[in-house]
Formats: structure tokens, sequence, C-alpha cells
């Protein structure tokens, strides 16, 4: 049959006559003889071609009618066409149980890991870790200037310290922020913001919420986030690369999801542990639920909403306040009318610029 | 299909460009690829873009011969695999190491390391462009890129610089210089590609850019101050307005706004695609795109939608769509001796690796 033959060191052309003996397919081009196994051919498919090619003839390719490579080889051809398709199952295979290793790491392995991750995590790193993070917030969050207040908070948070087993110095302290939060860093910092001081209405609450992130420091949540999101992070980064495609995206979003979860169970145990702090010091824990069911009417949430709550970090608030009244009881308030006259005041507004 | 050994007396040919791309092949491969991709978590797509790259390959032909794609899925997952150990795991070291060192001391280190991604981008591009060629093969033998990634790096961040600093005036020039590397370098062969920045120049591209930026330009800071008009006015209305709908009335504001940017800047991609491939020659043989602003504006509408509509599915569609479109529209003058070209050493191992996790791969 006739072919036409690229020898793979020119872009010559030559046409060729090609026979097929002893399982070989045979021509010959300028001289040289060829013989190309029928074991090991790869076939283009070219409409009414097909292109082959084999290790033995390295860069070269032989051309034939596809008519003629159907009627020569018969169930051959076929066989070295599928040839292909089985390799590619096998990658498939292979990729998919790469793919879900991934994934239970991901989803099941890390989060699993992240409690004695965080536990054995030497407390002079997460200290580090903790002060650096500080430090940056520290561009954008000025510390208040109210001395009188920030001793009263932390002299509370010291009150609260000596009731956990934590290796870290809990110290809290009121900043200045665009928005009302508070949030335990690394190492036992825990950062009050003055929207959040002006947003609680009695003692109680803000010593619920300042009771919280302490149990956040001593159940080391922060670093077990920490863990989580590094590991998670790093290896499906490692999987999808920097791509934006919808399925990297996918992804992703699952990874973000799942740590999402974590984050949430993580936020009901600071809450439940929180109130379990102030009631062992003798101090009211009622000030937790309606601090919360304020926040939820800020959210403009008319019930407690699963949807909602699958995209957030922290448990639905009205969900929360609801636990928290159950297990609520009265006592002692955190600061007395002095204290909390000069924690309200820490903060003075800012002066106008001129 | 040849008459001799010998097809023209000296081996001299014009070029004719033609394609045998099948919209309905590719529209079956991107399911495919998708669910694989679904099943392996993406990993497949080094497979799956390789699969694609094949089929488009031996869809073009030139004087009659199909082009052939030898590269391999592995090839461009260990590439990455490479990448993301030798230059992503670095950064990431540096860059969280530099958090320990106080806020001023991170600003110091991050600031080089933002530049220098720029020039890592350029390096990636030319790198993958270099892949490209190696495993492209025409009439048994691969084409090959020469040239110096690191120059062309800098080169990347020096034009995006000047860029910024023009307002984005000099970015339509880059463009066309950043293209030249990567022709001039080009070999077939050992046959020897040319890149003329003044053949280039003869096609104005300023003519279409100026327009277009500057109706553009109008078009986005107008729609911006709708959105922070409503959401201003919504805040007003109702403080804890949910972000959702916001979210919503921003998304409905880009895609026309999108669509429209596709209109306006038609006319410069079709200048600036026929002044890049008027710039390249082989031998004598000269190019020429035939490439007018509405079949652009009509190419670039019906991927912008298609993409949109399939979240990004049907990518493989999109990419035989516009190398359907550019192909037929590709022309030739003059003659170059195809036939004696000589065989081009195998080229990289690894391919585009970098290029993969900028998210940069443009076939």
């Amino acid at each position: 049959m006739d072919g036409a033959f690229f020898d793979g060191r020119t872009s010559r052309p030559h046409q060729v006559d090609v026979a097929i003996s002893e399982g070989a397919l045979l021509f010959e081009a300028g001289g040289t003889r060829h013989a190309w196994p029928l074991e090991g051919l790869r076939v283009e498919v070219l409409g009414d071609r097909v292109r082959l090619s084999c290790d033995a003839g390295a860069d070269g390719r032989l051309t034939l009618s596809r008519a003629d490579w159907r009627a020569v080889l018969g169930r051959h051809g076929r066989r070295v066409e599928a040839r292909g398709r089985r390799r590619e199952g096998r990658v498939v295979l292979s990729l998919a149980a790469v793919g879900l290793t991934m994934a239970a790491i991901v989803f099941v392995g890390l989060p699993a890991a992240s409690g004695p991750l965080a536990r054995h995590t030497p407390p002079d790193l997460e200290r580090q870790i903790g002060d650096s993070f500080d430090a940056q917030l520290g561009l954008g969050m000025k510390t208040c200037s109210g001395g009188e207040g920030q001793a009263a908070l932390a002299r509370f948070g010291h009150q609260l310290q000596a009731r956990t087993g934590t290796p870290f110095d809990i110290r809290v302290r009121a900043v200045r922020a665009p928005f009302a939060n508070a949030m335990a860093l690394p190492g036992g910092r825990i950062l009050v913001t003055d929207k959040l001081i002006a947003f609680t209405r009695t003692p109680d609450e803000l010593s619920a919420v300042i009771a919280h992130e302490v149990a956040h420091v001593e159940r080391r949540h922060v670093m077990q986030a920490m863990w989580r999101s590094l590991g998670a992070g790093l290896l499906l980064d490692l999987v999808v690369g920097g791509g934006s495609g919808a399925g990297q995206q996918a992804v992703l979003l699952a990874g973000s999801a799942s740590d999402l979860r974590y984050s949430r169970r993580a936020e009901a145990e600071a809450d439940a542990r929180g109130m379990e702090l102030l009631q062992a010091e003798g101090l009211s824990s009622q000030g937790m639920a309606p601090f919360f069911r304020r926040v939820a009417a800020g959210d403009g949430e008319k019930a407690a909403s699963p949807l909602r709550e699958l995209v957030s970090s922290h448990p639905d608030s009205l969900r929360r306040a609801q636990v928290s009244a159950a297990h609520a009881r009265p006592g002692a308030a955190a600061f007395d009318t002095q204290a909390w006259a000069s924690i309200r005041a820490a903060c003075p507004p800012a002066r106008a610029p001129h | 299909m040849f008459n001799s050994d010998n097809p023209t007396p000296e081996g001299v040919e014009t070029l004719t460009f033609a394609q045998k791309v099948r919209l309905g092949s590719f529209l079956g491969l991107s399911v495919k690829n998708g669910l694989l991709n679904l099943v392996t978590l993406t990993l497949y797509r080094f497979w799956g873009r390789t699969e694609v790259r094949r089929r488009l390959w031996q869809a073009i032909y030139l004087n009659d011969e199909p082009f052939e794609y030898t590269g391999r899925g592995g090839e461009l997952f260990r590439g990455f695999l490479y990448a993301m150990l030798l230059v992503g795991l670095p950064l990431l070291v540096v860059v969280a190491g530099a958090q320990f060192l106080g806020p001023k001391f991170a600003a110091l280190i991050i600031f080089p390391i933002y530049l220098f991604l720029f020039v890592l981008f350029g390096f990636a591009r030319f790198s993958a462009f270099r892949y490209l060629a190696s495993r492209t093969l025409w009439r048994g033998v691969r084409f090959q890129l020469k040239g110096s990634r690191i120059r062309y790096g800098f080169s990347y961040l020096g034009y995006l610089l000047l860029s910024v600093i023009t307002l984005g005036w000099f970015w339509p020039a880059a463009e066309r210089r950043l293209a030249g590397p990567l022709w001039d370098g080009l070999r077939f062969g050992d046959r020897r590609f040319r890149f003329s920045l003044d053949a280039a120049r003869k096609i104005p591209i300023y003519r279409a850019f100026i327009p277009a930026a500057l109706v553009f330009g109008v078009l986005y800071f107008a729609v911006m101050g709708v959105i922070f008009a409503i959401r201003f006015a919504a805040q007003k209305a109702q403080p804890a307005a949910p972000d959702g709908a916001m979210i919503v009335l921003i998304y409905a504001m880009l895609l026309p706004l999108s669509v429209l940017g596709v209109l306006i800047f038609a006319p410069y991609q079709a200048a600036r695609l026929r002044s890049v491939v008027a710039g390249i020659s082989l031998e004598d043989a000269r190019f020429r795109l035939e490439v007018k602003w509405w079949g652009m504006a009509m190419l670039e509408l019906g991927n912008l939608l298609l993409l949109i509509i399939s979240l990004g599915l049907l990518f493989p569609v999109v990419e035989a769509r516009t190398a359907r479109f550019l192909i037929s529209r590709l022309k030739s003058t003059g003659t170059a001796d195809l036939a004696s070209a000589v065989q081009a050493p195998r080229g990289p191992g690894t391919g585009e690796g970098l290029a993969d996790a900028f998210g940069a791969i443009n076939l």
C-alpha cells in the first residue's frame, strides 16, 4: 500500500510502498529499510488517513489511508487504537485515588490532627506568632488610651486565667477599630474593639464575650485553625494550583466550607466553656444570651437559619442566644460601677482633624 | 499524497493553512474532561488540556499536512509539581517567615517579591511557549524556541511598569513588543522565523486603542458610580440590608459591562493580532491575518457567553472556536524552503508548571 513518510531527521517527504510481514510494517525510504513492529504502534486517526509512529521509528511519521490501515490490519488495527484508551483509564484511576487521598487528608485527617498539633505546638512559638499578628493588627487598630479601663479589662483577663490551665499570660485590651468584635490571638492576647464595648449594655454582656475569648485561648482554638488552614491551604493549592477555572474554585470552596464547619464547632465550645469559667468565679453568666439576641436582631434575622449558618464561621446568633439562656446562672457582676464606667470611657472619641 | 520525493524543484513552497476543526468533537471532550476533573479533584486537567491540544493540532493543516502535538499530560503534571515545590513553597516560606520580622521588615521583603512575581510571570509565559513549540511537529520535525526566559521575564516587568507609569498608554506597544521574542526566537527545525517590529508597526493599533480606552473608561466609571449610588441609597433606607442583593446587583451590572467591553475593544484586539502577524516571516514567506473587528467581536462575545453559561466547562470549545476563527483567516504570501528543515532537539522535559500555577495558560 502507498504511504507518505517523514524520517524525523528532515522535513523532506518520501513516498513509500508499505508491506506487512512477520508482525511489522516494512518500507524503504532514502535508501534505508524500516521495520516498525505492529505491537507498540501509535495511531492518530486524521479523517480519511492515519498517522503512525513508534519508538523504533523515533520521530519518523508514516501516513496511510485509513481504509488501507483497516483492511490490512483488521481487528489488530482496532486493538492498537484501543490501547490508548486503556492507558487513559489507568491514568484516571490513579488520579482519582490521589484526589481521594488528598480529600480525605484535608476534610478528615487534618481537622482530626489539628487539636493534637495545636496542643503540641511549643507555647513560645505560639506567643511569637501572636506577637507578629498583634504588630500587624496594631497598624490598623490602635490601643485605646484610657489607662483605668485598660487596667480593669486586664485584671478581669487574669482573674479568668487563674481558672484555666493555660500556659499563656492572658492580656485583654481595648483597641480602636471600625467594627464591633473581640478576638483571641495566638499566645493569649485578646483584643476588644471600641465598637464592641459601645455595643454591650451591661458588664455581664462584656464579661461573657471576654470569657468566650479566654476559652478560645485555653483550648488553643486559634492555633488549631491555623494548622487546619495551613495544611488544607497547602494541600489544596498543591492540587488545584492557582487556576481560576470553575472546577478549581469549587474544590477550594469545599475546602473552606469544611474549615468553617470546624470553626463553628470551636465557637460553640468556647461559648459553653466561657460560661463555665464565669460560673466557677461566681460571676453572672446571664450576659451572653441578651448579647447574642441583640446581635441577631442587628443581623436582621427573624429565626435561626441553618442556610445562613452554613456559610458562616460562627453559629447562628439566635441559636447561640437560646443555648446560652438555657445554661445561664445569676452571679456577681464582673465589673463594679466604677470599673464599668472606666471601660466605657477607655476609648474616647478621636479628635476631629483640623 | 506527494508527487515525488521532491515536492517542488528546490523544495520551496508557498504556505497554505487550512483547518478541519469540528466543534462537536470538542463539546463531547469538554463534558468528558469536566467529569474526570470532578472525580480527580481537577488533577486530570493536565491530561485534559493535552487531549484538547492533540485534537486541535491535528485539525490544523499546512500544505495539506496536519500538525501534531506530542506533549504528555504527565509532563505538564510534573512541571506543575516542580513549580510548586521549587518556586511556590520557597515563596510561601519567605512570605510566612517575613511575618515574624515585624510589619516594616515584612513590607520590605514582600514588596520586592511582588515585583519578582511579575518577572516570574514573564518567565513562565516564555517557558510555556517554549514547551508548546517543542511539542509541536509538522512533517515529523519539531519547532523550537530560542532565547532567554530571564530576559523575557525582566522585559515583562519593565513594560508593565512603563504601562503603569503611563496609565496604560504604553500597554498596546508593550503587547506588540512582548510578541517579538516569542516569534523571533521560533524555529521550524533549524529554519528561523523572524519578527520585524517595523513590519508590525505598518498596521496601526493606537488608532483602535485610543477611542476604545476612552469610551470604556467613561463607561466603567459610570457603572461604578451607579453601583455606589445604589449602595449608598440602600444603606440609608435600611442600614442592615443584606449583602446578597448587592452582590447580585454588582454582577448584574458587570455582565453588560464586560459584553460592552468586548465590543468596544474588538477593533483593537483585531488590529493587535493583525499587527503581530504582519511582523512574522519565515524566509521569504510573510503572513497576514484577515481579522475584522466585527468577526473578532462575535468570536469573543460567543466565547464569553459559552464560558459564563457553562461555568468554564466549555473552555475546550472556546479554544476550538478561536483556533478555527484564526486559522481560517491566516494567509501567507511568498515562499519558504519547508522540505529541508533539519530536526530540532527534544526540548524541555516538563512544561508550563509556573504558567499553570499563575493560571496563565492560553493554549
